[in-house]
């Protein structure tokens, strides 16, 4: 007999398979290729402007996106218990954890840990952690760091904050055409953005039909469907998997397809995924009719690139990112996805392992519920470590919630 | 444990710096009711601004390091608790406002909050994180300016420059005092000097200059060599009470060097004076140590710690992490690293706020006795 899905799962999944595949074996085989075609490989927070290392043929590689896949592989308690053993505090992000882990014993990594790389790319937009991060491992490689500081807007972009940014652009063309030899190709840098535009454009509308009823994606199709979104931004690759991954989710949406069986809650999520339960966690949802409509985290690729010349541009679409801002703009934020998803309610997953997502989280809950009257649950967990999943009283938090909408 | 006699009235000017240490900031009112105090978080806020405006510039620290405010969740820091609670708990509502820094993930969240669903008001200002960064002076600059603009907002006042220039004047000179504090640390007992120099940030700055300069050469005339005492240094964030201190020198130790942020590095770098102000300040907050949370390049910081424990002839270093703290937690592993391949002994500890206890104190023994051991076994060290 088989089991009763209470999900429809998407046909995209076998070409995503496919897409990242590729790259995962691009990666995972660099050393072959990446000298003879001059391409160095780089290691890049998920919120560094890639679109500047493609345009030099770098090729980029994510800790943050590996160590999701470490913790999708239940992976990530042992290397983040080798990471401890050096010294590091289970306090610390377990993404970092997890590569340092990865970095160190690389034979308990899934896909044999990552490729070594000849510099690093870090974009302070989404925490503190990446700086510190990176230069553990900059230290551990003796490679060349470069940062990109985006200032943390307490209100809207200031003028000296963007020139501040323009600066350290262009002071980092510079040193990247000292790493690759190569001179910025500007037409190649517009070409990358232009194809990031399109593919964020794509991911964005497909997004878009989840307002109406039923939705036709779920949070785990939104947090799987996200990796190229992330990884091969600025890529053909990218841009023919979210045309595919966009023709299903308008075929459904026509077609009043629902991701989850006679969907009866409507939810946003909020923070990064929980990776080592993302199934078993949505479970306690889809089988009670609860459907996560639309999230903040997948959602920050969602955005637009802010208009401008090339540099202009990316100096403000990365320093503009959600995370860099205030919980008053969170705020709104959250209010605005509640009415645009006619959402029933939002759960907050509280993430020991991301402060500034998470610290601000119960003052913008009270302020959401308060504006909108719709509830807000507030889980803690992790988004990699398991060891801070708590499953029955998250099951009883759940449940109690749930339970609110049955009248 | 005072083994010194300048403070022998209960009313004498080091017991004034010691009881302003205790009290972290209560009762500032009685004490000083002719003066406005603005909190401050954090050493990168230029406190001169504040200063300017008339305003004595305060270092808030929390009363408690068990406070468990609902608004933030178990992982945040007892610092960010402590003086979240305090919010709540109208503890700060006579400050004419708050200056925050951008510095860590927590502070960045908790300035938030504060603007968001605090009552006092706050300025915050966003310095670079790469201090050497293209733009980053200029930024920096802006950001300072900005801070004054809303200085005058908060206050409506607008005092000339010269009152800026002023205050830089008057902080120049207290850190001089400081640097000749720092020179008599070994010869004085540990919690001396770091009470001393948490007092500064407590209660009005003419006023400590005036005791700074009545006390310290008594201080530097009682300085005695310290026997076998086992030198250490303390790098850490912010230290909030004595506890520690206390603890090392029960156990037979001595802080030679501090690199905390109630500590010496509050009190580093200098000026150089131009036509502007502005620039000169910015200039000493680039020139500043570094904490964890700035990068002036890779290992600045981790050199300039141990260039520090070696130029005051440490024999160990106590990396200490105030649990939660994260830019503190990742530089430990690469300190401990560096100290110990230049021969310095290490101990991380790892304290909830700045009280230390049983489990701490064995932990801490161990280590002073092992180096006293070590000592031993070259039959040499130890002040002469």
């Amino acid at each position: 007999m088989t089991k009763k899905r209470n999900y429809r799962p998407l046909r995209s999944a076998d070409k995503l398979k496919k897409t990242m595949n590729r790259y995962y074996g691009l990666t995972t085989y660099h050393r072959y290729w990446g000298k003879i075609a001059k391409r160095p490989l780089a290691w890049v927070t998920s919120g560094a402007p890639v679109e500047l290392l493609r345009a030099f043929k770098i090729h980029p590689a994510y800790p943050e996106q590996y160590a999701a896949i470490y913790s999708t592989n239940k992976a990530t308690a042992q290397l983040c218990q080798v990471a401890e053993g050096e010294g590091y505090s289970q306090d610390l992000c377990s993404y970092a954890r997890s590569n340092i882990g990865g970095v160190l014993r690389p034979d308990l990594a899934p896909l044999g840990g990552m490729p070594k790389p000849d510099l690093l790319v870090a974009c302070n937009n989404i925490c503190g952690t990446v700086l510190k991060w990176y230069e553990v491992i900059a230290r551990h490689y003796d490679v060349p760091l470069l940062v990109l500081d985006t200032p943390y807007l307490t209100h809207e972009m200031t003028d000296h904050a963007k020139e501040y940014v323009l600066a350290q652009l262009k002071d980092m063309i510079i040193q990247l055409e000292k790493i690759t030899g190569r001179p910025l190709d500007e037409k190649e840098l517009a070409k990358q953005m232009e194809i990031s535009s399109q593919t964020t454009s794509l991911w964005k509308k497909a997004r878009q039909y989840c307002r109406e009823l039923p939705s036709p994606l779920n949070a785990p199709d939104l947090f799987i469907h996200m990796a190229p979104i992330v990884v091969l931004r600025g890529t053909k690759a990218g841009l023919e998997y979210y045309k595919a991954f966009h023709e299903e989710v308008e075929e459904r949406y026509k077609e009043k397809l629902g991701a989850v069986e006679n969907e009866r809650i409507r939810l946003v999520w909020d923070n990064i995924a929980i990776w080592p339960k993302v199934f078993s966690f949505n479970k306690m949802f889809t089988e009670r009719g609860g459907c996560f409509v639309t999230d903040t985290y997948s959602g920050g690729w969602a955005i637009d690139l802010a208009p401008g010349s090339p540099l202009e541009s990316l100096a403000a679409t990365y320093t503009e990112v959600f995370l860099n801002r205030s919980p008053e703009f969170r705020y709104r934020q959250l209010v605005e996805l509640i009415r645009e998803y006619n959402a029933d309610g939002f759960v907050m997953h509280s993430n020991r392992s991301c402060k500034p997502y998470s610290l601000v989280q119960e003052v913008i809950r009270r302020r959401v519920t308060e504006e909108t009257g719709v509830p807000g649950l507030m889980i803690e967990a992790d988004m990699a470590d398991p060891r801070a999943y708590a499953e029955e009283p998250i099951r009883n938090r759940v449940q109690a919630f749930l339970e609110t909408f049955d009248d | 444990m005072n083994q010194w006699s300048i403070a022998e009235g209960k009313n004498g000017p080091l017991s004034l710096l010691l009881a302003e240490s205790k009290e972290k900031g209560a009762n500032r009112q009685e004490r000083y009711p002719q003066h406005r105090f603005f909190g401050l978080c954090c050493s990168y806020f230029p406190e001169e601004l504040v200063m300017a405006f008339g305003l004595e510039p305060l270092r808030m620290l929390p009363k408690s390091e068990t406070a468990t405010p609902a608004e933030l969740p178990s992982f945040s820091c007892s610092l960010a608790r402590g003086l979240w609670d305090m919010e709540k708990g109208n503890q700060w509502r006579d400050l004419v406002g708050i200056g925050f820094v951008h510095t860590c993930d927590t502070m960045q969240c908790l300035s938030g909050i504060w603007e968001f669903a605090g009552q006092t008001k706050n300025i915050t200002i966003v310095p670079p994180v790469m201090l050497k960064a293209a733009g980053g002076f200029e930024y920096y600059k802006k950001e300072v300016e900005g801070a004054w603009e809303g200085l005058k907002s908060l206050t409506g006042e607008n005092p000339p420059l010269e009152k800026l220039r002023e205050a830089m004047v008057l902080c120049q000179k207290i850190r001089e005092q400081v640097q000749k504090l720092d020179k008599i640390r070994p010869f004085l007992p540990s919690s001396l000097v770091p009470a001393i120099l948490r007092a500064g940030q407590l209660m009005p700055k003419e006023q400590y200059l005036e005791i700074l300069k009545e006390i310290i050469p008594q201080l530097e005339e009682e300085t005695s060599h310290s026997g076998q005492r086992v030198k250490v240094m303390i790098t850490g964030a912010v230290l909030e009470s004595d506890s520690l201190y206390n603890m090392i020198e029960e156990l037979g130790g001595r802080v030679v060097a501090d690199d905390t942020c109630t500590g010496s590095r509050h009190f580093s770098g200098d000026y150089q004076e131009s036509k502007d102000p502005f620039t000169d300040l910015v200039e000493r907050y680039v020139k500043m140590d570094p904490c964890p949370c700035k990068n002036k390049s890779l290992n600045e910081r981790i050199d300039l710690v141990k260039e520090t424990a070696l130029k005051n002839e440490a024999e160990g270093v106590i990396i200490l992490i105030r649990k939660f703290c994260e830019p503190h937690a990742w530089d430990a592993v690469s300190l401990e690293e560096s100290l110990q391949k230049a021969g310095l002994r290490t101990f991380v500890l790892e304290l909830d706020g700045s009280e230390a206890a049983g489990q701490e104190r064995t932990r801490l023994q161990a280590f002073i006795e092992s180096i006293q051991e070590q000592r031993d076994t070259e039959k040499g060290g130890g002040f002469q």
